[in-house]
């Protein structure tokens, strides 16, 4: 299985419009919102400065490019011209396909989140404890699982012209409302209501927690695992049907 | 491949890799699509170092066949045995190489990292650059898989089918999109598969293939096996030989449809003149004794051809008339 994991890499990392899309742009994204913000005002309700805030945001934002998109694609694609079905001849597991394709993006989604951190410390002064460095980068890191969970579930679920759209509206659906992109403080109140509820809204505010030297809240903990059960959960079995189906 | 026409008379012989087993056993497997049975209480056997060839019109059931001895599709009732175990268990095992028709390929990656991955998965791999010698597309290992013509993607994919040493490889229509030149380059490379005592199972359309490598010929129709034989013995069974010839002047078409061992019988103007000869082709089940009656009706022919029916003449006459006994 390490062999395929390290083609599936070696295919992520050649892929330039991959790489702009999760690991530069949105540095990028970072530098245009809270390139003008000084460091001085506070969010409300966070006691954190926009680019503070905005630094976990955008790293969320990159690792979730990097998991969801590249995958739910792939597989969409890879179940429909036979590639999975080819795999299958040979000695790897079932599951190895999907783990494989997971490990990959983990790979790919790790510098999203450095870089973004990178530039926010050296262009905006961003300033944190090296505990806190090292405890955004594993959360962020491990809470991409969930939404690389839910990109395997689009890819067993949608097939050929579907999986595009399906894609992005979940990607920027989730984003936007997550408050990946602005402070959910900024929605009005119905839509506040409803982006609490968003496992990326969860997974921001981990991030944002621990800035504050916090302890990420346990309710947004148990929304990131509910999500993950459902995500991964949907997917296996998603991925039996579609075995099955052959 | 005297040594795998052999085995198919007797199916151990000591040119073969010795197997315990039969190489692939069906006992009594269906498989059904809804209303539609795609596999029909099937029950065959492969012998080690046997070239097989799995013919059938489309639909006819090859692809599930397939698909069931691969463990890609799992029967509704019945036995699929491959090496004594589940098809899985023998994929695993690396007793089994395959390339399927729908087999697609990972894209974005070069033909040589692919074969490297296929050799890296295979339990007991040959070097890949062997591999990629041996399909012929060494010279092809650093182009991208999506830049592939349909003919090299299928080396690519029969690459992916000998990456290891398998006792047993599975082919499905392997020489689509191939040229006369590729198709038969590609049969060289499969003989010397087969000569080292593989067994060796395809399904093909082309009929001239089937007959020029396999041994055996299995014939499929709705799910069903109608033929199991040599080459030779499937073109007997479907009955028959060719004869024709020319006649002068006037025929006593009557006579002619009355002559033995009969089993179709077309009598056509050979030339413009209304009262011009008159070409008769005759598909006979006894040749000799259909030509002696010929003389006997004191007509002399011309051009007389005795010929035998191709594989895919005896293959058309079978699966008519399979379906004109069914409806």
């Amino acid at each position: 299985m390490n062999a395929l994991i390290k083609l599936e890499l070696a295919r992520a990392l050649r892929n330039r419009k991959f790489l702009f899309f999760s690991v530069i742009y949105p540095s990028v994204l970072f530098l245009l919102i809270a390139g003008q913000a000084d460091s001085k005002t506070r969010i409300d309700g966070t006691g954190l400065t926009l680019p503070t805030y905005m630094m976990v945001s955008m790293a969320s934002f990159g690792a979730l490019t990097a998991v969801l998109m590249g995958n739910s694609e792939r597989i969409a694609k890879e179940r429909e011209s036979g590639w999975v079905r080819q795999l299958r001849l040979t000695t790897l597991p079932g599951r190895g396909y999907v783990l494989a394709k997971t490990a990959s993006a983990a790979v790919v989604s790790l510098p999203s989140i450095v870089v973004v951190f990178v530039v926010a410390a050296a262009v905006k002064d961003v300033r944190l404890e090296a505990w806190q460095w090292l405890a955004l980068t594993g959360a962020i890191w491990a809470g991409s699982l969930v939404f690389a969970a839910l990109g395997v579930a689009i890819g067993y679920l949608a097939s050929g012209d579907a999986v595009r759209p399906i894609t992005m509206i979940t990607y920027f659906g989730l984003s936007m409302l997550g408050g990946l992109w602005m402070p959910s403080s900024t929605f009005p109140q119905w839509l506040q209501d409803i982006a609490e509820w968003l496992p990326t809204h969860a997974y921001a505010a981990m991030g944002q927690a621990i800035e504050q030297s916090q302890v990420p809240h346990a309710r947004d903990v148990t929304i990131l695992a509910v999500f993950f059960v459902l995500f991964a959960g949907g997917a296996a079995w998603l991925y039996r049907k579609d075995t099955l189906k052959a | 491949m005297p040594g795998a026409v052999a085995a198919t008379m007797v199916p151990m012989t000591t040119t073969v890799k010795a197997t315990a087993t039969e190489v692939v056993a069906f006992d009594q497997v269906s498989k059904s699509y809804g209303d539609v049975r795609a596999v029909d209480g099937l029950s065959l056997k492969l012998h080690p170092g046997e070239t097989v060839a799995l013919l059938g019109p489309n639909g006819a059931g090859k692809s599930t066949t397939l698909d069931l001895l691969l463990g890609l599709k799992h029967a509704d009732s019945g036995s699929v045995r491959v090496f004594g175990t589940s098809p899985r268990e023998a994929i695993v095992a690396g007793h089994v190489g395959a390339m399927l028709q729908s087999g697609g390929l990972m894209d974005e990656v070069t033909v040589g990292e692919l074969v490297r991955l296929a050799c890296a998965l295979h339990p007991k791999p040959y070097k890949a650059n062997d591999v990629l010698a041996r399909a012929g597309i060494a010279q092809i290992a650093d182009r991208k898989v999506n830049k592939l013509s349909g003919g090299q993607a299928q080396r690519v994919r029969f690459a992916l089918a000998t990456a290891g040493d398998s006792d047993l490889i599975v082919l499905d229509e392997p020489t689509t999109g191939m040229d006369v030149s590729a198709r038969q380059a590609f049969w060289a490379t499969m003989r010397e598969q087969a000569d080292q005592g593989r067994t060796v199972l395809f399904a093909t359309h082309y009929l001239e293939e089937a007959d020029a490598i396999a041994d055996r010929v299995l014939v499929l129709h709705r799910g069903r096996l109608l033929a199991d034989g040599t080459a030779a013995e499937i073109k007997a069974k479907a009955g028959a030989r060719r004869v024709s010839f020319d006649l002068e002047g006037p025929v006593d078409e009557t006579a002619l449809r009355a002559l033995p061992f009969l089993t179709s019988i077309k009598v056509s103007q050979s030339g413009a003149a209304e009262d011009g000869g008159r070409t008769v082709r005759i598909q006979s089940t006894d040749a000799d004794a259909t030509v002696h009656a010929v003389y006997g009706l004191g007509v002399y022919p011309r051009n007389l051809e005795v010929a035998g029916l191709g594989l895919e003449q005896a293959f058309v006459a079978i699966t008519t008339a399979e379906e004109a006994k069914q409806s």
